[in-house]
């Protein structure tokens, strides 16, 4: 970000620069976890027809400060049994990761922290960190809610991860096609600068509708928002992970979750809908860049909230089924079927309809099957749960007991 | 020192505490806690040595899932309980074979003359592209042959995870 730099004089030495700018991005990101919060509760409210906080501040504007300063106020609890060090080091592992993932993602042509050349890469091992916090918060509070809750995300991170990497994969080959085409070494092919600059012409949602399709979904899940909020489902885990945490510290797992919303639908964006770039069109200038990034990214945060007033929870076993027996297997055809045409030098459009054709095929495949179920019925209310049942508390605790 | 000089201490002193750490804490979560940072180190050395690709794999395959399914597993065991369970009879079999690994290395990095071997100039990131070329054509027998492997471990894991028929 060379504004930051500018504002910050040309004098300062380098570390008073970089303190500047970490600042920066927390109050930024504070800011962002604040209006997103109001705005969810506002949408949210509009679907379920209510109005939403409407006392605090005019429209209910201020309601976020409130619940942050009674946050910051609030006494700090530790379960005497919890175990100290994991208990209280766990927010700092699902914080910090988050907030790495700053670091490559660009929001203007030339606004971005630090142009890494395998950015791509780096935002999914960064994320990836961001689950051993969960695990940790969950085993730490010595709660078997928590303990529910954080085996639940990290089961669920780890299925939705690998159908999110493989459509990822699928985007990287056509943009390394690109470079091909023109001659070029492929080295800038993961760098999401390039990426975004390839989306010039056309975004890369028209060429890979289903790798669009499958990125929502995984990140819907990797954020636990519904209908993938197994982890945090308060009717069934009571909060889940973080449900021991109090005061400030749960303040942080919140602050993440929403810098993690904003700063994976910007991936999103800058990956499937050309970031700053106007659709099909012209070069824009720097102001109208950063007005069609954060629309666009406003506008798929409106349908992430909308999602969740709309469509009912899963069951665990229909959660990893979905992952593992449709989305893998579809993200895997998408990418063997992109390597089939481009090593035959099919053009881009026929891409854009062979990826159209398997999310049709997708969405045909489940509806029928939800069909199916929903005629059954009953049955499958009276079936036995099959395969959850052997990761509940209970189960555990027994097996513990009968071991000893 | 240079700053790439602190920054390798830095690392350095990260990944050897939090290895001993891994052999040397009670609780085995905490172990396996300590086993993502000792990773996390290692990815650091990947990383100074310029091979920037391998440094995000390390991050991707061992920090986010390798070692979350080890919690995991350790986890649903109620590992919380019996810490001394890390410990038993083959102990001193465990010293011996360790300590003869570190007198291996020892005498490996001795041994070796570091100011023969060290580039000399300026030091550029190994292209990513240049490894999956390699992958692909010099060593594809290694790596069809992990696939298999992993295939089978895979494979044998879904097996003993199905309840048999009687259960």
């Amino acid at each position: 970000m060379p504004v930051l730099s500018e504002l910050a004089g040309v004098g300062l030495p380098d570390w008073i620069d970089a303190l500047l700018r970490i600042l920066f991005i927390v109050a930024l990101m504070t800011v962002n976890a604040f209006g997103l919060i109001y705005l969810e509760r506002k949408v949210l409210a509009r679907f379920q027809a209510r109005v939403g906080p409407t006392k605090t501040g005019p429209i209910g504007t201020l309601q976020s400060i409130a619940d942050a300063l009674k946050l910051a106020t609030k006494e700090d609890v530790r379960p005497t049994t919890a175990d100290r060090w994991i208990f209280e080091l766990a927010p700092y592992f699902v914080f910090v990761p988050v907030f790495l993932m700053f670091i490559p993602i660009p929001f203007t042509q030339d606004w971005v922290v630090r142009d890494v050349e395998l950015g791509f890469l780096y935002v999914f091992g960064v994320l990836g960190l961001n689950i051993v916090g969960v695990v940790m918060a969950g085993w730490g509070s010595d709660n078997k809610y928590a303990l529910l809750g954080g085996v639940r995300a990290a089961a669920q991170a780890i299925s939705y991860e690998l159908p999110m990497l493989l459509v990822t994969v699928g985007v990287v080959m056509i943009a390394a096609n690109h470079l091909l085409d023109d001659g070029l070494s492929t080295s800038q092919a993961l760098n999401l600068n390039f990426i975004a600059d390839d989306q010039r012409t056309t975004p890369y949602i028209i060429l890979q509708p289903l790798g669009f399709a499958i990125f929502m979904i995984g990140i819907l899940a990797e954020l636990h928002r519904p209908p993938f909020d197994l982890p945090v489902a308060e009717t069934e885990v009571v909060g889940g992970y973080f449900v021991e945490y109090s005061g400030m510290r749960w303040g942080m797992f919140f602050l993440a979750e929403y810098t993690a919303l904003f700063l994976l639908v910007m991936l999103a964006v800058v990956v499937f809908l050309g970031g700053w770039n106007w659709p099909f069109g012209e070069d824009v200038g720097l102001s109208l860049q950063i007005v069609l990034t954060l629309g666009k990214a406003g506008a798929f945060i409106f349908v992430m909230f909308g999602t969740r007033a709309l469509i009912p929870r899963l069951r665990i076993d229909q959660l990893m089924a979905f992952s593992w027996k449709v989305l893998l297997p579809f993200s895997i055809v998408q990418v063997i079927a992109n390597a089939i045409i481009m090593s035959y030098g099919g053009a881009d459009w026929i891409l854009g309809l062979v990826s159209l054709a398997l999310l049709v095929l997708l969405i045909a495949l489940v509806s029928v099957q939800m069909r199916l179920k929903a005629g059954a019925g009953t049955t499958t209310i009276r079936r036995e749960p099959a395969r959850p049942r052997m990761i509940t508390a209970q189960e555990t605790s027994s097996a513990g007991a009968s071991g000893d | 020192m240079s700053a790439a000089e602190a920054v390798y201490y830095v690392v350095a002193v990260v990944a050897i505490l939090s290895a001993l750490g891994v052999v040397l804490a009670g609780n085995i979560v905490h172990a396996a806690i300590f086993f993502i940072l000792a990773l996390g180190g290692i990815a650091g050395f990947y990383l100074m040595l310029s091979v920037e690709f391998l440094a995000l794999v390390q991050l991707i395959v061992y920090g986010g899932a390798v070692t979350i399914l080890i919690l995991f597993a350790l986890m649903l065991t109620r590992a919380r309980e019996r810490p001394q369970a890390l410990f038993g009879k083959t102990r001193p079999l465990g010293v011996v074979a360790s300590l003869a690994l570190l007198a291996a290395f020892i005498g490996a990095s001795v041994g070796t003359d570091w100011f023969e071997q060290t580039p000399r100039g300026d030091i550029e990131p190994v292209p990513f592209q240049e490894l999956g070329d390699v992958i692909f054509t010099v060593w594809i027998v290694p790596f069809i042959l992990i696939g298999i492997l992993l295939s089978i471990a895979l494979d044998g894991a879904v097996l003993l995870a199905v309840p048999d028929e009687e259960d």
